[in-house]
């Protein structure tokens, strides 16, 4: 089944043409690698798609429905379907690894008991349930990023949309972090990653797409 | 298909939910305030004394308008009359002025029993003794019928003056009406005041909050970013904004009690000197409570501009530029 369509997707930034009539579909339970040079519209393409920024031609459909009506409070709601990781991994560094990771739950409304189950259970998942209460700030980036991976699935969104997760990374952890974002599609979680590391690109037995020119250059299994 | 996420929310409900935020904001504002206690404590203070100080003249003026509201108002006329006047003279005058239709009743202070219980009173018999004669004049108190006017007082007042024998006519109740005129000022003057100062802490606050709120600027993205509303983003701060308002109303309230148990002093003295049997209340439990919720509320209503305007700034930021 279809999830995510961007249908003759245009974003212009002043003359320049970030984006330029982009066709683009994911399947439901796919994993795919976005790629492209510096400046190729990667991030551009995350940013629509979690509607933080809005396309200038062009629609985005997911679930077959136009993003566009999408407006005023259901924008949180679309978002919360997403879970999001980004190369800043934008943790919290004045609260605990357990309460940057219970935050989208805090968000979705879930009860106390409920929350710290599922903190535990994310933790579990990117092996760092031992670090429940440490302050992010005495964590390695790796582990830094696992933090973030664990609010992004802790409460279970539908895609997993990363940008540049392993930009910081040393090659051993990027694998990592790739292997991790792999078991998660596994259990059904459609994952979107755009990355230019070439060593996890030429690994991947996944969908590889390329960007450039602000148009999608090949789509098909590297 | 993965399961979609509302599923185990089924038996916890909007409601459930909607209170579990409001608890987790409450309690981590809460603990913000607890890590900076010096932020905290001045900026309570700083509330606390812009509303402490008009509060505790709203107080003394609240107990004063008592007094004046309280004092028995019937007017009445002292007349003295001239030193050489004798008993006979003051006898007639007394029964001319009780002639008047508009009199009810005229009293006669004999000068030499006015002598004897003024010397019992001071015991000064020996100072007076020596005196050649009594000083004090024979005085008549006029009482004029009830609903008599303040203006029709005085006019009686200057009639009376006229006659023959009579020296000075006090009008009694004058500092009754000096006391009122010199309250409204007063009231005036602590509503301004109040307004200067309420308005000085709503800015002290607002500025606290702003700081407290660019300190978590990373928060409100991250929030926004993982789809939470702005209300949920603006929360925390609005709970901030709560407690230092709370928290200065607090501090007010005390700061209160112990103004009103410094002025009590003087304030009874003045109570003595108008002959009014009452003492400075106590703030009670109205002022406190009042202190309480004025300072809770200019805390949510800063926090709600301070935040709104911020919250919305990050976020359409956060939307129109690259990262
Ligand atoms: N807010 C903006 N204002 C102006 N130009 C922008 C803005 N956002 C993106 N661009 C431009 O759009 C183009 C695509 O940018 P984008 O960030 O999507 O590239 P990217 O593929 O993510 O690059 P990188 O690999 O360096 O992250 C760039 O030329 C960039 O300068
Ligand atoms: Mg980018």
């Amino acid at each position: 089944m279809l999830m995510i369509e961007f249908d003759r997707v245009s974003r212009r930034f002043g003359q320049q043409d970030a984006l330029r009539n982009l066709n683009l579909q994911i399947d439901d339970g796919e994993m795919a690698l976005l790629t492209g040079h510096s400046g190729a519209g990667k991030s551009t393409l995350l940013r629509l798609l979690l509607l933080l920024d809005r396309p200038t031609g062009g629609q985005i459909l997911v679930d077959g429905q136009s993003t566009k009506q999408v407006q005023g409070n259901a924008v949180g709601h679309y978002r919360r379907r997403f879970g999001v990781v980004f190369q800043e991994h934008r943790l919290l560094f004045d609260r605990n690894v357990r309460d940057n990771i219970a935050l989208p739950l805090e968000i979705a409304g879930f009860s106390l008991h409920d929350t710290n189950r599922r903190v535990r259970a994310a933790l579990d998942k990117v092996g760092l349930l031992a670090k429940e209460r440490a302050d992010p700030n005495g964590l390695s980036g790796g582990e830094q990023q696992r933090v973030a991976i664990a609010r992004a699935v802790v409460a279970r969104p539908e895609f997993l949309i990363a940008d540049e997760p392993t930009g910081n990374l040393d090659p051993a952890l990027s694998v990592e972090i790739m292997t991790l974002f792999e078991a998660f599609n596994q259990v059904g979680v459609t994952v979107l990653v755009a990355t230019h590391d070439l060593s996890l690109i030429a690994r991947s037995r996944h969908r590889l797409m390329t960007l450039a020119a602000g148009q999608l250059m090949q789509a098909g299994v590297a | 298909m993965t399961q979609p996420q509302k599923r185990d929310q089924g038996h916890w409900g909007a409601w459930a939910a909607w209170r579990a935020q409001h608890r987790a904001a409450a309690s981590t504002s809460w603990q913000k305030l607890v890590v900076q206690p010096v932020v905290t404590a001045v900026t309570w203070l700083v509330i606390a004394i812009s509303l402490a100080l008009p509060s505790t003249l709203l107080l003394t003026l609240d107990n004063l308008s008592a007094v004046a509201g309280g004092v028995d108002r019937s007017p009445q006329l002292s007349v003295l009359l001239t030193g050489d006047s004798e008993l006979p003279v003051a006898e007639q005058l007394q029964r001319i002025l009780k002639s008047w239709p508009e009199i009810d009743d005229v009293v006669l202070l004999d000068r030499e029993l006015a002598l004897s219980q003024f010397i019992q009173q001071t015991e000064l018999a020996t100072v007076v003794g020596s005196l050649a004669r009594n000083p004090l004049p024979h005085t008549l108190i006029v009482m004029p019928g009830p609903a008599l006017s303040a203006a029709a007082m005085t006019e009686l007042g200057q009639r009376v003056q006229t006659l023959s024998g009579v020296d000075r006519v006090i009008v009694d109740t004058r500092w009754v009406a000096r006391l009122e005129t010199a309250l409204q000022a007063g009231w005036r003057w602590v509503l301004a005041l109040g307004a200067v100062m309420l308005m000085g802490a709503v800015l002290v606050l607002g500025n606290t909050l702003r700081l407290a709120i660019e300190a978590r600027k990373d928060e409100i993205l991250v929030v926004n970013l993982i789809g939470g509303s702005p209300a949920f983003a603006r929360r925390p701060f609005l709970y901030l904004g709560l407690w230092y308002g709370v928290g200065g109303g607090l501090v007010a309230a005390l700061l209160l009690m112990m103004m009103t148990w410094w002025m009590a002093g003087p304030v009874n003295t003045l109570f003595l000197l108008y002959e009014s049997p009452q003492t400075m209340r106590a703030p009670g439990a109205f002022y406190p409570m009042s202190l309480t919720v004025l300072g809770g509320s200019l805390g949510l209503l800063s926090a709600r501009l301070a935040a709104g305007r911020y919250v919305r700034q990050l976020v359409s930021l956060a939307s129109s530029q690259n990262r």
